[in-house]
């Protein structure tokens, strides 16, 4: 089998057995020359404890070696390409490894086999908790602007149209610790969109807030695709995905199920031999 | 910002692949407008809940070399062999604070940050940086207090002062290292933030902190060579040298500068290795 992963890809459309590579119609700037996230046999396993952090106690009482451990396999040799300028949505049943490949892809989760090769810079964004919950809103757009690795000008310039998209204008003071969990979230999603990243990552992060918020957020991530390049959103709500995406990918148990244009996944999706009951 | 700015196409690079040392140290680099905002932060933060607010950055210091004086000093009398016993306490004490401090702070700034690092990608060596910094910065208070209570008895102004920075210099280099190493460490077993306070605790009984070594231990015994190889012990010793005087510790200040650097490679490499594993649970 050809592997696109370790050699030098001559002219991104080359579509591989592994890869059923699927290119559509995109109104944005669309780069059918230009790859821009290669996924080859990715394989991602971990171990979770019984408990996430053993005490000193129970780890003695209990033997350190003897701790219980569960393996997930949670990606199974999943490969795929997208192009510059696509927005994919990754659709799947709770724990068929949507929120794991994404995080695989922005490199916070390691692999256990396969590569992951990425065009350009990488943002993920989460239903973000409060970064510090004892500074204020301000304090913490400014804290995450600075991790990003913005310059403070460049965090104040986008100041005031952060707390008009998040709608916090009075809260912007108040320590985060006091926000309500849609406030958090607004506020975190704002953060995220700082800065625009050449590969957007998209978890859930709608999920949280009202309809207000949601439409607006859905604007806010057009307007971020147009700069972005490329998307690749999780979420369980099918009709944002018919919103935002051309294409989609059905995750199912760690393996792709389908991958193609996103009316024929979720039809097939929805349909009885699909995961979810029409 | 337009649809032009995309044009230039990057490479594409592996997720996965360690970076090397330059870009992450350039990453770093970059970013280093964040520790400052984060150690003015926190310092602000710290006080803002009491009705004496910034006064206690002297209070605190200050009351705890009270502490320590009225026990050591007046009750227990491990006074033997110096002067200025007052002084001497105070020395030793803020330095052996800084280093203490830091590794503690270090070893919690992992796990306190979990919300950060699972937002934004960044190089992790910037939060135990950066509290290592907090806690810098913090120690500036404790100078003041210090030099007070320099001139309060007695000791006159001297240019040798002016080494005091160099030398906190040197216990910052090794502070950072210490703190990587405590960070890593807390995310492979959380209890060692429970677990350091008693190691420090020893520390502070093994580096002459409440005593004058040179008149419990005899010279040229293996007592001595254990409490000089002490990088904390030759951290203390050159500060009294800075503010009280008398002979220059060389061979104590080559085996600083040796321990800093070894700290801060060796910290620094063994905490990257681990890089990916901070975004876990």
């Amino acid at each position: 089998m050809v592997s696109c992963g370790s050699e030098p890809l001559r002219n991104g459309t080359r579509v591989t057995e592994s890869s059923k590579t699927f290119v559509p119609e995109a109104a944005g700037p669309l780069r059918r020359d230009l790859l821009s996230i290669v996924a080859r046999d990715v394989d991602v396993r971990y171990t979770v404890y019984e408990e996430p952090h053993v005490s000193a106690r129970k780890a003695v009482s209990r033997g350190f070696k003897s701790r219980r451990t569960i393996e997930v396999h949670a990606v199974k040799n999943v490969s795929f390409d997208v192009h510059v300028g696509e927005a994919v949505g990754i659709l799947g049943s709770n724990g068929s490894g949507k929120s794991t490949l994404l995080r695989s892809i922005a490199g916070l989760q390691s692999l256990s086999n396969g590569s992951i090769k990425v065009r350009g810079e990488v943002g993920l964004l989460g239903v973000g908790a409060a970064l510090k919950p004892s500074l204020s809103g301000y304090r913490n757009v400014i804290l995450g602007g600075l991790a990003l690795g913005m310059s403070r000008e460049q965090i104040e310039d986008q100041l005031d149209e952060i707390v008009e998209f998040s709608g916090l204008s009075d809260a912007m003071a108040r320590p985060m610790s006091t926000y309500s969990s849609g406030m958090r979230a607004r506020l975190a999603f704002s953060i995220s969109t700082l800065r625009v990243p050449d590969v957007l990552l998209v978890d859930e992060a709608l999920a949280v807030g009202d309809k207000e918020f949601r439409a607006r957020s859905l604007e806010r991530l057009g307007e971020i695709r147009a700069k972005a390049g490329t998307i690749l959103m999780v979420t369980h709500n099918l009709s944002e995905i018919r919103e935002s995406c051309r294409r989609a990918i059905w995750l199912d148990q760690g393996t792709i199920r389908m991958d193609g244009l996103v009316e024929d996944v979720i039809a097939a999706y929805e349909s009885p031999t699909g995961h979810r009951p029409a | 910002m337009s649809v032009e700015t995309r044009s230039r196409a990057p490479e594409l690079r592996d997720v996965h692949a360690s970076s090397k040392l330059g870009p992450y140290l350039a990453d770093l680099w970059t970013r280093r407008s964040y520790i400052w905002y984060v150690a003015t932060n926190e310092l602000r933060q710290r006080q803002i809940t009491s009705v004496l607010g910034n006064l206690w950055h002297l209070l605190n210091p200050a009351l705890t070399i009270g502490v320590y004086y009225v026990i050591f000093g007046l009750v227990l009398k491990t006074t033997r062999g110096v002067e200025n016993f007052f002084l001497f306490l105070t020395v030793g004490l803020f330095v052996f604070q800084f280093t203490q401090k830091a590794t503690i702070d270090g070893a919690k700034s992992i796990v306190t940050n979990k919300g950060l690092i699972k937002a934004v990608q960044f190089p992790r060596a910037l939060l135990p940086i950066s509290s290592t910094v907090t806690e810098l910065l913090a120690m500036a208070p404790n100078f003041v207090v210090l030099y007070a209570v320099a001139l309060l008895s007695g000791v006159t102004p001297s240019v040798r002062w002016l080494s005091m920075i160099p030398i906190i210099g040197i216990q910052f280099v090794f502070s950072l290292g210490t703190a990587m190493i405590a960070a890593r460490m807390t995310t492979h077993f959380i209890d060692t933030i429970q677990i350091l306070p008693f190691i420090f605790r020893l520390i502070l009984y093994g580096s002459g902190v409440i005593f004058n070594v040179d008149s419990y231990v005899e010279s040229g015994g293996i007592a001595e060579l254990i409490f000089k190889l002490n990088p904390i012990y030759c951290f203390i010793t050159l500060a009294r040298w800075s503010v009280m005087g008398g002979e220059f510790p060389a061979t104590l200040m080559v085996i600083a500068i040796g321990w800093s650097v070894a700290m801060l490679v060796g910290g620094f490499l063994w905490f990257r290795a681990a890089e990916e594993r901070y975004a876990r649970d």
